[in-house]
């Protein structure tokens, strides 16, 4: 088998396609790392019952307890229709330390709440929860205020859709918000806030464009279908 | 790799594609990949036959000198190196040394030099070496000159000297804090060296036998940290995880967590949208997804014998030739099912039948010996062939039944798709890229190994640890060693274990038994290939040898 080694005006090494794949044929990925992987993706994303069920076909024990997923997932999915209260309550009942350490995400919570009530139209309540919950709060924080000031705003548009801090009414601050709520829960329960496998991925991009650097082999661009292309001389 | 692909478009069996699995069976018996990199050698005691003798006095547990002469030029130096170079393949390597006593002028220096370095000056001050100089506080690097880089140090400091192949710095402390980094320009192998020059300067240094000053695990975390920073800040396509997930479960006919990962994909706000290639190829890849399902689950249980039967009736094309490498797996996992009942008179009378054939044939004979020296062992678990028993085993023989079923689809494009899950294909880039990358770059840094990855508890990783203050970390501490505690049994019983079984092959020259005829491979394959039968084989005359034997020892 010939192995081509050429050195370009740039010093670049070149890896043939062939010379690649015996590279790649000489890695041995375990198969249950890769099971690993994916129930770690499953129960870190929250999904319960296909956790349960790759527990039963791949034999692969998930890391964390899986009834809690159930809890974390039904107080992300409070905040996400918009029930904060319901969610509050909820994280104090999976662990009320939670919100005790985590003044940042309290505030944001009471945050969610307010945006809530505006959306639903109650301005005198409203009103009557950020000068008792929120305003106290935002004194021991600037950027507490800050976010405060900017929530009240709403009020002061007849048309929210189009005013500046429209998007506080968007459903992606929901989603934010959900998603803070999540992580805290995780990592009270010790546990990383975000699945291993995106990070791979991101280290597969960092890896290739590091190698770039020294080598051109062929690449892999398109992760969805894992295609290898050739290398450009 | 390029002739398989050849072989299974022409040959409609695909016996060759199960040879993969094979390989990949024996993954198991062979020491994990993971522990290459401890291979390398570090430095653990200076090094007495090269040193500018003379000058100075080594201690006799070489790890001290001393400078006992009077001082006159340049040319006197005493310097001594470590007996080993410095490691590359890792994130760092760091040594440190107490300055015992800085002598009349505390002209000390730690650093590193280049295996021919002249061993009558210090490091820094010829080419290939770099040193951190106690009296003045500067760092020397081959120019002759020194440049401003820290404070000085004295009797009672310990200062230490790293590289750190990440960053591709040198690195030094005083007293357990970092003073200052430099680019390494040098790319050769290192010595750790340390240097005294006036009377009775006086030098410990430390390879890493007593604890650092210096906090390297912290900061190694910090350096992997900073790493995983700029990796976290690159942005992926949406949901793209999600998408290599579900060609994951759809390539390995995990039907059931499939069907509950798309409805919980669709029903969560907003619904997750998983691109999927083309009509076509989706098509292709849900081929037989039943199937293969209800096989992968027949094998996990252990049921061969049921798992043969479907296999006739749906694929017979894939069981016609008893002697491909599919059936062979799949034998083996029947004998191994056999042997993990109980069943060995069975077992050995299955192994007669239908695995005695693959002695012969090259490729096989490796699984096929392990799996008859299962019979060897009282407690076959604990033995040097115990993997054939993990659950590992069956998944392989699952994952190659199904790589066979993939593999008759008639729209089939590429048959290195039935082989490899996208998953198992980026995460085969990722390693071979930051192998290649390593070996490009002399082989310094650590290399990727996704089991590490994988298995690591997030409360043993970083960014946690940093927050859970002392009170974590000495809960993090005990879990280690706790763990440490554990490895320590599990070697302990693997030796005994050992032990037991050398002691049992010297006895059995001692005892009369038929068993040796059944444990000795070679007299198998021998009686087997021949068509003789392996004469007076009773099971309870094989437990009695063993408690003979037990006695005996």
């Amino acid at each position: 088998m010939d192995v081509k080694l050429q050195w370009e005006a740039t010093s670049k090494r070149v890896i043939t396609r062939e010379e690649w794949e015996r590279k790649l044929n000489d890695v041995k990925t375990r198969k249950e790392d890769m099971n690993k992987l994916v129930m770690n993706f499953l129960v870190t994303e929250g999904y319960v019952e296909a956790a349960e069920k790759f527990r039963m076909e791949s034999g692969t024990e998930p890391d964390i307890d899986i009834a809690t997923i159930t809890d974390r997932m039904a107080v992300k999915k409070a905040v996400q229709c918009g029930n904060v209260e319901d969610a509050i309550e909820k994280v104090n009942d999976l662990n009320p330390e939670i919100l005790d350490t985590n003044p940042q995400l309290f505030f944001h919570l009471q945050q969610q709440r307010l945006i809530e009530l505006i959306r639903n139209g109650k301005v005198e309540e409203a009103l009557e929860f950020a000068q008792e919950e929120l305003a106290p709060r935002g004194e021991e924080n600037q950027s507490f205020l800050e976010e405060l000031e900017k929530t009240v705003a709403l009020l002061a548009f007849e048309d929210v859709s189009n005013c500046p801090v429209g998007e506080l009414l968007d459903i992606s601050q929901r989603l934010k918000t959900a998603s803070e709520v999540n992580a805290a829960i995780l990592t009270s329960q010790s546990h990383e806030k975000d699945p291993k496998l995106p990070s791979l991925l991101k280290m597969l991009i960092w890896a290739q464009n590091q190698l770039d650097e020294k080598a051109a082999y062929p690449r892999i661009n398109d992760l969805s279908t894992a295609t290898l292309e050739d290398p450009a001389v | 790799m390029s002739t398989t692909t050849n072989d299974v478009n022409s040959n409609s069996s695909g016996g060759d594609l199960g040879r993969y699995f094979l390989e990949r069976s024996r993954l198991g018996s062979a020491r994990g990949p993971c522990d290459m990199d401890e291979d390398e050698e570090a430095p653990t005691e200076l090094n007495t036959l090269n040193s500018s003798g003379g000058f100075l006095v080594m201690s006799p547990d070489k790890l001290s000198v001393k400078y006992t002469s009077v001082n006159l030029h340049g040319h006197d130096v005493g310097v001594v190196q470590a007996n080993r170079p410095a490691p590359v393949k890792r994130l760092v390597y760091y040594f440190e040394i107490f300055v015992k006593d800085a002598g009349t002028k505390g002209q000390i220096a730690i650093g590193f030099t280049s295996e021919n370095f002249k061993m009558r000056r210090q490091p820094g001050w010829e080419a290939n070496s770099c040193g951190y100089h106690g009296d003045d506080g500067m760092l020397y690097r081959g120019q002759g000159k020194g440049e401003a880089f820290g404070p000085t140090y004295t009797s009672g400091d310990i200062v230490g000297g790293g590289i750190n192949y990440a960053s591709q710095e040198f690195f030094f402390t005083k007293n357990g804090a970092v003073v200052g980094t430099a680019y390494k320009e040098l790319k050769v192998s290192l010595f750790p060296t340390i240097a005294v020059h006036s009377q009775n300067e006086e030098v410990h240094v430390n390879f890493g036998q007593k604890p650092f000053a210096f906090d390297l695990k912290e900061f190694e975390a910090q350096e992997r940290m900073k790493l995983q920073m700029t990796i976290e800040k690159i942005s992926l396509p949406t949901n793209v995880s999600h998408g290599i997930v579900r060609s994951y479960l759809l390539h390995y006919g995990y039907e059931d967590t499939l069907g509950s990962f798309d409805m919980a994909t669709k029903s969560t706000v907003p619904p997750i949208y998983i691109a999927q290639e083309n009509g076509s190829d989706e098509h292709d890849i849900v081929y037989a997804l039943n199937q293969r399902k209800v096989l992968r689950q027949l094998i996990r249980k252990g049921e061969i014998h049921d798992a043969f039967d479907k296999l006739r009736e749906w694929y017979p094309q894939i069981v016609q030739d008893d002697k491909s490498a599919t059936c062979f797996l799949l034998h083996c996992q029947k004998f191994i099912e056999l042997v993990r009942v109980g069943a060995l008179e069975e077992a050995v009378k299955y192994g007669r039948l239908e695995l005695a054939k693959f002695f012969e044939l090259p490729g096989y004979e490796d699984l096929v010996k392990d799996c008859v020296a299962l019979l060897a062992y009282q407690q076959p678990k604990e033995s040097s062939v115990g993997y054939l028993l993990e659950e590992a085993q069956r998944e392989v023989v699952a994952d190659a039944v199904n790589a066979m079923i993939l593999s008759t689809n008639p729209n089939l494009k590429d048959s290195c798709g039935c082989l490899h899950s996208y998953l198992e294909r980026l995460l085969s880039q990722l390693t071979a890229c930051c192998l290649e990358r390593r070996s490009l770059n002399g082989d310094q840094g650590e290399a990727f190994h996704l089991h590490k990855y994988a298995v690591k508890r997030p409360c043993l990783g970083y960014p946690i640890c940093n927050n859970v203050g002392f009170l974590g970390k000495i809960r993090v501490l005990s879990i280690s060693l706790l763990f440490s505690c554990f490895l320590v049994t599990v070697i302990r019983f693997y030796r005994v274990s050992h032990l037991k079984f050398s002691s049992w092959l010297l006895a059995k020259f001692y005892v009369n038994i038929n068993l040796d005829r059944i444990l000795s491979h070679e007299e198998m394959i021998v009686a087997t290939a021949e068509g003789t039968p392996i004469p007076n084989f009773s099971v309870e005359e094989d437990e009695r040898a063993r408690s003979n034997v037990v006695k005996n020892t």
